[in-house]
């Protein structure tokens, strides 16, 4: 190989085959986070992301952001130190959003007949749009997780609010109170649903009413700012081009 | 004038650098393949699949996953076996043109590979989520494991190996040794699979329900993670490409 040999024809065509690559890359960036990031949480939050039911304003507020705050950190700790791309976490959640729409239609709905305003996926967005723009202002990887992680936490519930909030009124249904959201689960059964008996929003919190979405929502963005820090580190290590010998093995 | 023409002659019996035909047909055979596997699902998960022990069962979805062992076995042989065969055994005295053409065609597998990702991780795995919600399963081998555990993951095992293969026998930025975090995106969604032999031996216990966020399934997380691996593989290309593109570029 001679190193005064070119690999392009031209400018022109160096251009186009780097533009070429862009898409290719970014094709395949997001369709392999798309996989990862969906199997990492539907096996982490996935019960709460599934059904109207399980969205209540105690678990579905704590652990959906905390679970779901690692692979935007993850892919912005490369996209942004080695690229200056300041989407990593938009492209992130834009991936997850689109295998559960497509997953909640084709199958939850195509295949078992749950019907899509019972099993519809959580809204991440206002929160990547806010991290990524918080990332991209400052700079900073110990802003963007104090000051984006905790908006991450902070956003999730009034981000959804607008499409569970017409769910969450009040029904009385053969003398009980409960939510148009629990009447959906209570005539759709599923194999889930002693667990969710057992877990969804128990304890004496519920007597403060009100208060129990914002503080759930404050100490998840609080994990959140931990959860962040971890996994821009995992992303780092992730993003190395290291080789090893065959000696090593 | 006529070594002018000679050139242009030369170049349009050229090979293209991406040969974008291959790239669309691999992409359309997994997305007509899998289309077709879905109408299965919907026909026969649920006209014979609800109980494992009607001969129905036995039928259309036993020798589904016999047929599938068989053709995944020899698929991955003669595919692994191919790309190893014809290996190039003078790699690091390719031209540059060759070895970027060469990494378009890598590219191509890494579509594959995502392409393949995107259905076992995410279109299958969460659609077996909802077909346990709705049905009690009295087996392992339920219709939605067939297709998701036992096809799916197998297919981007062969693609993702295929794809890994490829860069280790054919171009030259590959031949430092192993690629660390190539070997974490393929090896370690591939851990996924002999991880059903946890998930099942868990599952004996419980029947019944299918929570999906149970610790049981945190094996198919921690080695989900690893597809996180694809970060590093854009690293190195990124860099190997610059490098081929500098000198034009600048």
């Amino acid at each position: 190989m001679s190193a005064s040999q070119s690999a392009v024809r031209s400018r022109a065509e160096a251009i186009k085959v780097s533009r070429t690559f862009d898409w290719l890359i970014l094709f395949t960036l997001f369709f392999v986070v798309l996989g990862g990031y969906h199997i990492h949480y539907m096996l982490t939050g996935g019960d709460w992301d599934f059904w109207t039911d399980w969205k209540d304003r105690r678990l579905w507020v704590t652990v959906a952001p905390i679970v779901s705050i690692t692979f935007p950190a993850a892919v912005q700790a490369c996209l942004w130190y080695r690229y200056r791309l300041p989407f990593g976490a938009v492209v992130c959640v834009l991936g997850l959003l689109l295998g559960e729409w497509v997953n909640r239609y084709l199958n939850f709905w195509g295949w078992t007949y749950f019907p899509v305003n019972f099993c519809f996926p959580s809204n991440l967005m206002p929160g990547a749009i806010v991290l990524d723009s918080i990332l991209l202002l400052s700079g900073s990887l110990t802003v963007t997780a104090v000051i984006g992680g905790l908006a991450w936490g902070l956003l999730f519930y009034p981000g959804n609010w607008p499409i569970i909030a017409p769910l969450h009124v009040p029904v009385e249904y053969n003398g009980m109170m409960m939510t148009l959201a629990d009447l959906q689960g209570y005539h759709y059964v599923r194999t889930g649903t002693p667990e969710y008996i057992r877990m969804v929003e128990k304890g004496t919190l519920r007597t403060f009413g009100k208060d129990v979405a914002p503080v759930s929502a404050f100490f998840s963005g609080f994990v959140s700012i931990i959860i962040y820090f971890l996994w821009h580190f995992f992303g780092k290590w992730f993003a190395q081009t290291t080789f090893i010998s065959s000696e090593d093995f | 004038m006529a070594a002018t023409t000679e050139s242009v002659k030369a170049d349009a019996a050229e090979a293209p650098l991406l040969n974008k035909r291959n790239m669309f047909l691999g992409a359309a055979l997994y997305v007509i393949f899998y289309g077709w596997v879905r109408w299965y699902e919907g026909v026969y998960g649920w006209s014979a699949g609800l109980d494992s022990f009607a001969p129905e069962f036995e039928t259309y979805w036993m020798n589904f996953l016999y047929i599938e062992f068989v053709l995944e076995t020899i698929t991955a042989g003669i595919l692994w076996g191919y790309i190893w065969k014809s290996r190039d055994r003078k790699v690091m005295s390719i031209t540059p043109r060759e070895e970027l053409r060469r990494h378009f065609t890598h590219w191509i597998w890494l579509v594959m590979y995502a392409i393949a990702v995107y259905y076992g991780a995410s279109y299958f795995t969460e659609q077996d989520g909802t077909w346990h919600q709705t049905i009690v399963r009295d087996t392992d081998f339920t219709p939605s494991h067939i297709i998701e555990f036992y096809l799916s993951y197998p297919i981007y095992i062969i693609t993702g190996g295929a794809s890994f293969l490829y860069a280790r026998t054919r171009l030259p930025s590959y031949q430092n040794g192993l690629s660390l975090m190539y070997l974490v995106s393929v090896v370690g969604p591939f851990m996924i699979l002999p991880n059903v032999g946890l998930n099942e031996w868990g599952h004996t216990f419980w029947f019944m329900e299918e929570l999906f966020v149970a610790p049981l399934h945190y094996g198919f997380v921690f080695f989900g993670w690893a597809t996180l691996g694809v970060l590093g593989v854009v690293n190195t290309e990124v860099a190997a490409i610059s490098k081929l593109l500098k000198k034009d570029l600048a």
